[in-house]
């Protein structure tokens, strides 16, 4: 009765980093051998690792699915453990608007926003984010009447500075911003969680924190654009965030057609330049009142085209090669699984598998040894085979 | 196609709603606005209007856009009756209504389903946020292949097994979607002001 099984296999070079294997399926089982370590045997190092969908481990009260690993001892022999946090897992990055859980004031737990540009958020625990990562906040009334409630429901990237604090792209140093903390705000109210999967397909919708005018635009934005040189965007930027001659509509030169502007540099992933002469323009207004929020609409600018390269050959170091990426944090470039596409074009980022993650081993009821890491170290060359089976028993 | 159109359409906060939040649950003048913006973009509409006829508890029906919501909003949308919200039971004539449009108002004919798009716990106050995507008719198209858009496929378990055990039951798609104009597509995003109580 395995009509329906699917199965893969499949090798790649360590970088120590996690890594993440992309499948036509999400796998129930994943094994790995890693090459490297079964030909030398060195203390620390976790040369076959295995994880079911259906193990379970229970911490500090909650449960975990744990990888389960042979790992080499001092002498070095094997002897056997589990990997609690960051071993292997499956993803589904199929359906937009998933998010994970929310971070709030408990018995435990608190956060802070600071009302500085950018804002720093210093949380009280881990908030195991990696800097790239997008959240979005909720609440943030510090009282009835002040706190940062202007910037809940925006989608931010944050720029990860230590393991319990990291910064918002956002200026919330002006006057109508008071710092917020969810140890003192009235009733703790005050949450985040992050984003799931933002860059399910891209180009799209961004949202602005701050333009810089001049006889060309930059446009500073809240997370990730992905645009490219040469997208033509437009711009909805409600009269109360300041430059609302920006806005596509009304084309006063040809009623009915709108206004585009063409980006002509790329600084980063949350800042661009276009060719739209700004300088009689209003200024932007990041210092929104408390007291406006409700129903208040973000300033957004969306990618209206795809780019035309005028039929470049696709070919290695092409512009149209290699597949489409984004670009989550600074500069950096994440290919899609998707084969060479037109640039700016809009694309399809819905993948599934597994990730073999960079977590240590815990032997016994020994500390968590932290040497030991599940992907191993740069340069280590894995192995693995990914299973999704139409019967498991008892479930 | 709905998480594309998510991902790439430009979006108003509905601000005319009485809950607070942002978006508000949505209000007449936010129908209005959405419909206004689209006018002036020179969207195209969807429907011609229906002429209003001598039947009782009836009104006539603007030519209109379509918009796609939640079936969670629709009790704030029966709020709305007698503030421009028409039932579509109460259209003059029927013969246009759609299998899945629960009313109009202004300028938009309202088609509920339970895969709109709704993000969880998301507003300023943390409440679920709706996105109500309103469409012109040059908006966004699909491209077939060789003629070729969807097929539902089944095999009978004769076809499909030796020992005729399993049917095969699949949906073949060989067509792409685009945006083609997005000036004619906004999201009206809100937040509810009913409470669904429960199942």
């Amino acid at each position: 009765m395995t009509e329906y099984s699917r199965m893969a296999k499949g090798f790649f070079t360590s970088t120590g980093g996690a890594q993440i294997i992309n499948l036509p399926f999400q796998p129930d089982f994943v094994e790995m051998w890693n090459y490297t370590e079964m030909a030398t045997p060195a203390d620390h190092g976790i040369p076959r690792a295995v994880w079911d969908k259906n193990f379970v481990e229970v911490v500090s009260g909650s449960p975990v699915n744990p990888t389960l690993v042979d790992i080499f001892n001092a002498t070095p022999v094997l002897t056997t453990g589990r990997v609690l946090a960051n071993g292997i897992s499956t993803f589904s990055g199929g359906l937009l608007l998933q998010y994970g859980p929310i971070y709030q004031h408990t018995a435990s737990t608190d956060f802070s926003i600071t009302a500085a540009n950018p804002a720093v958020v210093t949380t009280t625990t881990a908030h195991g984010l990696t800097s790239g990562d997008v959240v979005i906040f909720s609440n943030l009334y510090q009282t009835s009447t002040t706190g940062m409630e202007q910037i809940a429901g925006i989608p931010f990237t944050v720029t990860v500075t230590s393991t319990t604090q990291f910064s918002i792209p956002w200026d919330a140093s002006g006057s109508n911003y008071t710092a917020f903390d969810t140890a003192t705000s009235t009733g703790n109210v005050g949450s985040f969680k992050k984003v799931l999967y933002p860059y399910l397909y891209f180009p799209g919708v961004s949202w602005i924190s701050g333009i810089t005018l001049g006889t060309t635009t930059t446009i500073d934005t809240t997370c990730a654009h992905n645009y490219v040189v040469g997208q033509e965007v437009a711009f909805r930027v409600p009269n109360t965030w300041g430059p609302y001659q920006l806005n596509s509509l009304p084309n006063t030169l040809i009623p009915g057609s709108p206004i585009y502007g063409y980006v002509i540099a790329v600084t980063d992933y949350n800042t661009f330049v276009v060719n739209i002469d700004s300088s009689t323009y209003s200024a932007f207004v990041a210092n929104q009142t408390f007291a406006g929020f409700v129903g208040r609409t973000f300033p957004q600018v969306v990618a209206v085209g795809d780019v035309n390269t005028g039929g470049v050959q696709i070919s290695a170091n092409s512009a149209l090669y290699p597949p489409p990426y984004y670009s989550p944090i600074g500069t950096t470039r994440v290919n899609t699984i998707n084969g060479p596409a037109i640039q700016g074009a809009y694309v399809n980022n819905t993948a599934q598998g597994f990730i073999i993650g960079a977590g240590n081993a815990k032997v016994g009821a020994a500390a968590v040894d932290t040497s030991s890491v599940l992907v191993g170290t740069d340069g280590d060359v894995i192995f693995w085979r990914a299973f999704l089976h139409d019967m498991s028993l008892p479930r | 196609m709905r998480d594309y159109i998510v991902s790439a359409a430009s979006q108003i906060n509905a601000g005319g709603g009485s809950n607070g939040d942002n978006p508000t649950n949505l209000a007449p003048s936010d129908f209005s606005l959405v419909a206004t913006t689209l006018d002036t973009n020179n969207a195209y509409k969807f429907m011609t209007g229906i002429e209003g006829m001598d039947r009782f508890g009836t009104a006539p029906v603007r030519s209109a856009y379509f918009m796609l919501s939640s079936t969670e909003l629709q009790t704030d949308m029966d709020g709305l009756v007698g503030s421009g919200f028409i039932n579509q039971w109460n259209y003059p004539s029927n013969s246009s209504g759609l299998p899945n449009e629960f009313g109009s108002i202004f300028n938009i004919r309202v088609l509920t389903s339970s895969e709109a798009p709704v993000a969880r716990g998301v507003s300023a106050n943390g409440q679920d946020v709706y996105y109500n995507t309103v469409l012109g008719k040059q908006a966004i198209t699909h491209v077939t292949q060789d003629g070729d858009s969807m097929k539902l496929l089944y095999r009978g378990p004769e076809f499909s097994g030796m020992l005729m055990q399993n049917a095969t039951l699949a949906v073949r798609f060989s067509q792409a979607q685009a945006l083609t104009q997005d000036t004619a597509i906004r999201n009206l995003m809100s937040t509810r002001l009913s409470s669904l109580g429960g199942p």
